[in-house]
This record gives C-alpha cells, structure tokens and sequence, in this order.
C-alpha cells in the first residue's frame, strides 16, 4: 500500500539529513559569523607596531584562531550533539537513522566539513584583508596560504575532536570545559610538572596534546597532523562506541 | 506485525518492563494503557530500539528495528512531543527526518497539511504550544507512510478538536488496514478510539483482551416506590437511594420486564454508560505504584 518507492539508503543520506540541519538552526551562522568577525576585527585592529615595514599579514589572523576562532568553532562541534541531547531529538534521529555509526560518521563528515570551508573562508579572508591594508596583497606567498590551509585543518580537526568529546560527556558545558582545560592548560601543566620532577618525557607527551599539534601543524610540520587526526579518530570511534552501548 | 516475546528491561535493580510477551495485529487500534511507570514508554522505546532489551526480543515484521532498511516507512513514531531542537522550524525538522530515508521532499507538505501544521511549520519549533507539537509529532509518525504507528499519549496537550480529530484519525489509519498502538491514561478516550486493549502495571502483562470484553456491562438504574420486592429478585444490587436501585449488568429492558411482572409502579428507569474506567481501575488497583518521583 506504500506509495513511496523502494530504495536503498546509506551514509550519504544520513549525511543530508545533518547537513539540512545544521543549516536548519539560526546558531550555526552566529557561530560561524562570529569566528568571521572575530578575525576581520584583529585583521583591522592590527597595527604592524611590531615590525611597521614587513608587517606579517598572517599575525592578526594566527592571534584569532588561538585566542578566540577555535573556541568558538570547538563549541561549534560540541553543540552539534549536545544540542540534539539536550532536547532528546537525537531520539528522532535514532528512530530515522538506527545505524549509530552512521549518525556519528554523518555528523563528524559535516561537521568537519564545513568548520573547514568556513575556516579557509574566515582565514584566508583575514589575510587578504590584512595584507592589503598594508597593501601587500601581492606580497602575499604560499607559505601563508599553507599556513591558512593548516589552520583550517586544525579548527577543523579540534571541533570533529570536539563532537566525538561531547558524546561522551553529552553536556555542552561539561565538554567545554574539558576542551578549555585540554588547550589551554595541559600543556602548560605538562610542562611545569617535567621541569619540577626532571622528567622531559612528560613534556613530550604534552607536546602531542592538540594545541601544540596544532601549531606545530601551522609552522609546516604536516605529518604532525596525522597525530591531530587520531586525536579525532579516537573520539569519534569512542563516541560510537557509547552511543552503540548506551541506551538513548 | 509487532511481536514482543518475553521482553524484559531492567534498569539497575527497577524492573521497566517485566516478561512482556504481545502481538499487535494489523487492521486494529491497540490502547496501550496503564498507570504511570508501568512500562508503557520503555516498552516503546524498545521497540524502536532506543534502549537494548535486557532480555526477550521486540521483532517488527520479523526485524528489529535498528535492522530495518528505511524504518520511517515501517515504523512511524511518536514518543516524546517535544524532542525537536526549539531553533529549527516544524518543517525543516521533517525535511531532515525524510532526506535521512529518502522520503520525497512532498510527503512533508502532505504531512503538514493532514496534521493542520501548515501554517505554523516555518516558525521554530520553541514556539509551538504542546498541542502543536503533538502534532508535529504525529505528522512525523505518518511521513513514511509506514504500516505500523505507534504513538504516545499522542492526545496529551490537545484541545477537544484535537481529540476528536486524533480519533478521527486513529480510526482511518486503522481501517486502512494498519497497526496502531497508542498509548493514553485517558479511559473515556480509549473507550472510543481503540479495539483492544492491553493493560500494563508494573511492567507486567495484566490484561489483553478485546475492548467489548472489558468493559463493564449495561446496568441500570431504577426509582419508584416500594422497589424491596425487585431487589430481592436480584443479585448485585445497590441502593442509591431512598428509592433508588442501582443494578449493574442487567439490562434496562430486564429490569423494566421484572418490575412489570412485579406490578410495581417506576418513576423512573435508565441505563448506567459501561465504564473502562471503572474495569481498569479494578485490573491496576494492585499494580498502581505511588512512588515520589516515578518515572513514566
């Protein structure tokens, strides 16, 4: 009696259905919009005091993305799911899409997706800007690009990292917290602590914490990112993991 | 269609759902009753495989429900109104709901205008009123034209029209020869809606049985003088009054026949409603759990 006609379906369509909501919501634009505004505001606000005759286009930019565009962009990714928690109408998605790992793959793709085109967008944009208020346009290299590229790599990486941490955590707070204390203080702990006990090792091991990664990742050091990648990988192969075994 | 085989669900030491063995046939309303925490939504949620059964199996059309290609088109459901994200506009949150199956972009037009949704669809969702959203909710059920329905207290937050008009729609579902499994705490609203009813109280089975055999039969209600007489002729029976009796399964026509026989003047001789109500309170009375903060 069904008039609907029968087809197969697959993670591609699980893949529309995040993609026709993450564009259905008001606050994917104020996220996105705001890591925007935050770069073309340091871009304009950068006075080239350091070094007035060369100043370096990529600095304003490079000051956002740690001080402010990857925060906000983490959330980004951490609301993704907590959104749909906090409400239960990730029961809805479960009742259409029974396959967890397909929601959870559907979700990082997107996600990761689009914090990367919007990434080279806002990045690339700030550098342009930059450039040509010190009317360098031309100047600007491709060593600058790869460092815009690996910056949206980053961002990119840090809020599917971040998606795959709130599932586990299944509250924004609660997972922002967690990212806030992963980027901004592990390292630095890390640190002291080695020096205190004379043991370089634990250094190291904050070293490949993502924020460091990610730098490391923006001075051209690209196998890095492979580390950045399994950071991500992990979280959303644990995210599955739970949402296979926990009930809804 | 549904089949639930010795279906069990615990949750730490609490027992949800309690050897739940049950079959939903096609072409039926089943009213799925029972007093709170007796079960009803957990054993929804695991029919749509929401949460993992303990032990025993529910099997869709032989499947389970995470197994099915496209469950929207076997299965449609409402269990909890308000789960749509408030920033995302009725509409949208079926667009999504059906690009996940392929369900043409048209059926949330068709939907939203069987539910009476198609004015209010492209305002977000956190403004709906829960009348609004139930609706919502139910034109989501029906996007997939699915075989089986299976709605939660879908009349909760309804105005009278809304009632009459989920019965209404109830009734045409089942008569196009599909299961429906609903849900209510509202006796005088399965009385009218459902065919069968199945009776939940502490997770367990109490009663499945056809609506007739469930409810109380016709009685009666007679006054006049000196009715003694017609009281000592019957069994059961109750004064209500001075001159008042009240006799429960006997038919007006019986009593009216015996008083005629008796040569007693009635001033008067009426028919007593059957009431679920009354047999539903008698099935739970037992399995009614007054806990403070139960879950449903």
């Amino acid at each position: 009696m069904s008039a609907l006609p029968a087809v197969r379906t697959g993670l591609g369509d699980a893949i529309a259905a995040e993609w026709i909501k993450l564009w259905s919501l008001r606050s994917t634009w104020w996220y996105l919009g705001g890591a925007a505004a935050v770069v073309v505001l340091t871009s304009l606000l950068e006075s080239g005091d350091g070094d007035p005759t060369t100043p370096d286009a990529l600095t304003p930019v490079l000051g956002a993305v740690s001080y402010f565009v990857q925060y906000i962009l983490a959330v980004f990714g951490i609301v993704a799911i907590t959104g749909e928690i906090a409400t239960r109408s990730i029961t809805v998605t479960m009742a259409c899409t029974p396959r967890r790992t397909w929601i959870m793959a559907a979700k990082a793709l997107v996600v990761g997706a689009v914090v990367l085109g919007a990434s080279l967008l806002v990045t690339g944009g700030g550098l342009l800007l930059t450039a040509a208020r010190f009317g360098e346009v031309a100047l600007v290299d491709g060593t600058q690009a790869e460092t815009v590229l690996a910056a949206s790599v980053y961002l990119a990486l840090l809020a599917v990292f971040s998606l795959g941490l709130a599932t586990l955590v299944r509250r924004t707070a609660g997972a922002l917290a967690i990212m806030l204390l992963l980027l901004l203080m592990v390292p630095e702990l890390l640190r002291l602590l080695s020096e205190r006990v004379d043991a370089p090792w634990i250094n190291t091991v904050g070293d490949w914490t993502p924020s460091p990664i990610g730098w490391r990742l923006m001075e051209g050091q690209w196998a890095d990112g492979l580390a950045l990648l399994a950071w991500a990988g992990a979280a959303i192969a644990a995210a599955i993991w739970v949402l296979r075994r926990r009930d809804a | 269609m549904i089949e639930l085989t010795n279906l069990t669900k615990r949750y730490g030491d609490k027992t949800a759902v309690d050897d739940l063995t049950l079959r939903l046939e096609p072409g039926s309303v089943t009213g799925f009753l029972g007093p709170n925490g007796a079960g009803k939504s957990t054993t929804m949620r695991l029919i749509l495989g929401l949460d993992a059964p303990t032990s025993g199996t529910a099997l869709i059309g032989g499947l389970r429900y995470t197994d099915l290609e496209r469950p929207l088109t076997t299965v449609g459901a409402l269990l909890d109104a308000k789960a749509v994200h408030p920033g995302r506009s009725g509409r949208d949150h079926l667009r999504a709901m059906a690009r996940s199956q392929r369900i043409p972009a048209r059926r949330v037009d068709e939907v939203l205008e069987r539910t009476g949704m198609t004015d209010a669809a492209r305002r977000r969702a956190g403004t709906y009123s829960l009348g609004m959203s139930q609706r919502l909710g139910i034109a989501g059920a029906l996007l997939g034209d699915p075989q089986v329905l299976m709605l939660d207290e879908p009349v909760n937050g309804l105005d009278p029209d809304g009632v009459t008009w989920i019965r209404t729609l109830l009734r045409g579902l089942a008569a196009e020869g599909r299961t429906v499994f609903v849900s209510s705490h509202l006796m005088s609203e399965m009385q009218q809606t459902a065919d069968r009813l199945v009776v939940l109280g502490r997770g367990q089975l109490i009663a499945d049985a056809p609506m007739s055999e469930l409810l109380t039969a016709t009685g009666s209600r007679v006054r006049g003088p000196g009715l003694e007489a017609l009281a000592e002729r019957l069994d059961d029976v109750r004064w209500t009054g001075d001159d008042e009796l009240t006799v429960p399964g006997v038919r007006p026509e019986e009593v009216g026949a015996l008083a005629h026989e008796l040569g007693l003047l009635l001033h008067r001789l009426e028919a007593t409603e059957p009431t679920l109500e009354e047999s539903y309170m008698s099935l739970t009375a037992d399995a009614v759990e007054y806990t403070a903060g139960g879950v449903a």
